[in-house]
């Protein structure tokens, strides 16, 4: 199995990444699906707007990118395609959230991480881009990584 | 000291120097030749016989490993790069036990080195004991199998044989029906005499059940012998939150969580001084080897050998 770790992995990287796709195939975080692939540095995940809340019946998709030194480092975590309405994630499929910043453990996970974000989605009260969202999103034109650009989020502390 | 004997020491690390210039040039030959050179000036350094012995190592020349890394070692047994590249070499000569040992040396002498190098080692010599595991379980698996059969067979025969006992105490015609049912629910019996058939039937049934709580608790012993060689889910409870692995060197910390040392210091030194999953202020001097964890991983092991593929 470890052969087939890609080359932009650390053996404990790929290792973990096993680990964890194996446990998310087993016991999935609810309203997730991982679409399947090979790639294991590139996670595509399904996110459904939780019953009851302002996202319900809506459909989204997270692009999670793992560093080589996974989980030393958080993964990239952006939205792709039309990301949610909400006032913390930016038209460019941003989120500003801190555990994937400043905040990151390598005791979290995928799931721990997706689970955020669906409550992050789920507590929303109304559907509204970041106040600064233009002058982000056009300070991250020539395709800035979230990492890069934290400092420049309205707000930090979610 | 006279000055000649210097000289050659000088004139040998220069050698040394040549080495490892041919050797990052991939020029191997060429750097074999200058340590050899070397080593024949002073042959009481430990550094030329290992330098040699990584020449041969690129070349899969176990046999010249070997030699060079015990040379090495009854220079300077506490050499790592010797102990390691031993063990690899023995394990490649299919020689696990002796691999196992000189593994778990380096090991007690890479501790505190880099995450890298203690990941590599462990897990050399996870390959060793799987590797050695294996060698013995696949032809016991075999021979459990053969059993199986065996015994399985003879239960069938002597369950077979006491109904065509029984038929020939009866009415001869039904033996046939009788066989051919052997493990069906159903017992056909092609016959008028109704009195005879009760008892038959009867008599049919007792058989049938003994056979088959025989054949349960066979099943069951083998089924529990085979358990040894099956690999299923390693219990959560003895993995490491970061590596999601088995622990191998673990420690607790003041918050009562245990980690993995290795990836923990890693963690410490990158990300930040907090125990990453309750987030309370942590240094590394804090962490204490938690043996108790260390034993149970052991004798997880002892039990479910097949676990070292990934350890």
């Amino acid at each position: 199995m470890s052969s087939s770790s890609p080359k932009g992995l650390s053996r404990i990287a790929a290792n973990r990444l096993h680990k964890e796709l194996k446990e998310w195939q087993m016991n999935p975080p609810a309203g997730f699906k991982h679409k399947v692939s090979d790639n294991l540095q590139r996670w595509i995940v399904e996110v459904n707007g939780a019953p009851n809340t302002l996202y319900e019946n809506e459909t989204y998709y997270l692009q999670v990118d793992f560093p080589e030194n996974y989980p030393m480092e958080a993964p990239q975590v952006i939205f792709t395609h039309n990301p949610p309405l909400h006032p913390h994630i930016y038209s460019n499929g941003h989120i500003c959230l801190d555990i994937l910043y400043d905040s990151w453990s390598p005791a979290m996970t995928v799931s721990s991480i997706c689970i955020s974000i669906l409550s992050m989605l789920s507590s929303s009260t109304e559907k509204a881009r970041p106040v600064d969202n233009d002058r982000y999103v056009r300070n991250c034109r020539n395709g800035k990584s979230p990492k890069e650009t934290r400092w420049w989020f309205h707000d930090d502390k979610v | 000291m006279s000055t000649g004997f210097v000289s050659a020491n000088k004139q040998a690390e220069i050698l040394k120097d040549q080495g490892n210039l041919y050797f990052k040039k991939n020029r191997i030959s060429a750097a074999i030749e200058a340590y050899t050179e070397a080593i024949t000036l002073c042959p009481k350094v430990a550094t030329y016989w290992t330098n040699r012995a990584l020449c041969h190592k690129k070349r899969n020349d176990w046999e010249r490993v070997e030699a060079d890394c015990r040379t090495a070692l009854e220079i300077d047994k506490s050499s790592l790069k010797a102990r390691y590249m031993l063990g690899i070499a023995l394990l490649e000569k299919n020689e696990f036990s002796e691999a196992i040992k000189q593994l778990e040396k380096a090991l007690d002498l890479s501790r505190g080195g880099t995450s890298d190098m203690v990941e590599v080692i462990w897990s050399e010599v996870g390959k060793a004991k799987y590797a050695e595991w294996e060698k013995v379980a696949l032809p016991q698996q075999q021979k459990q199998k053969a059993l199986r059969e065996f015994c399985e067979n003879a239960l069938r025969e002597d369950y077979k044989n006491s109904l065509f006992r029984l038929g020939s105490n009866n009415k001869a015609q039904s033996c046939g029906a009788l066989y051919e049912n052997i493990e069906d629910e159903m017992i056909d019996i092609n016959s008028s005499d109704f009195l005879e058939i009760d008892k038959t039937t009867f008599e049919v049934s007792k058989l049938k059940s003994s056979f088959v709580e025989k054949k349960q608790t066979l099943d069951d012993v083998f089924d529990k012998a085979a358990e040894y060689y099956k690999p299923t889910e390693v219990p959560e409870f003895l993995c490491c939150k970061i590596t999601m692995d088995l622990y191998r060197d673990p420690v607790i910390t003041p918050s009562g969580i245990t980690y993995e040392r290795a990836i923990l210091l890693d963690h410490l030194e990158k990300v930040g001084k907090f125990d990453p999953l309750t987030r309370a202020p942590l240094q590394a001097h804090e962490l204490i080897t938690n043996l108790a964890i260390k034993e149970a991983v052991k004798a997880y092991l002892a039990e479910h050998a097949w676990a070292y593929k990934t350890y």
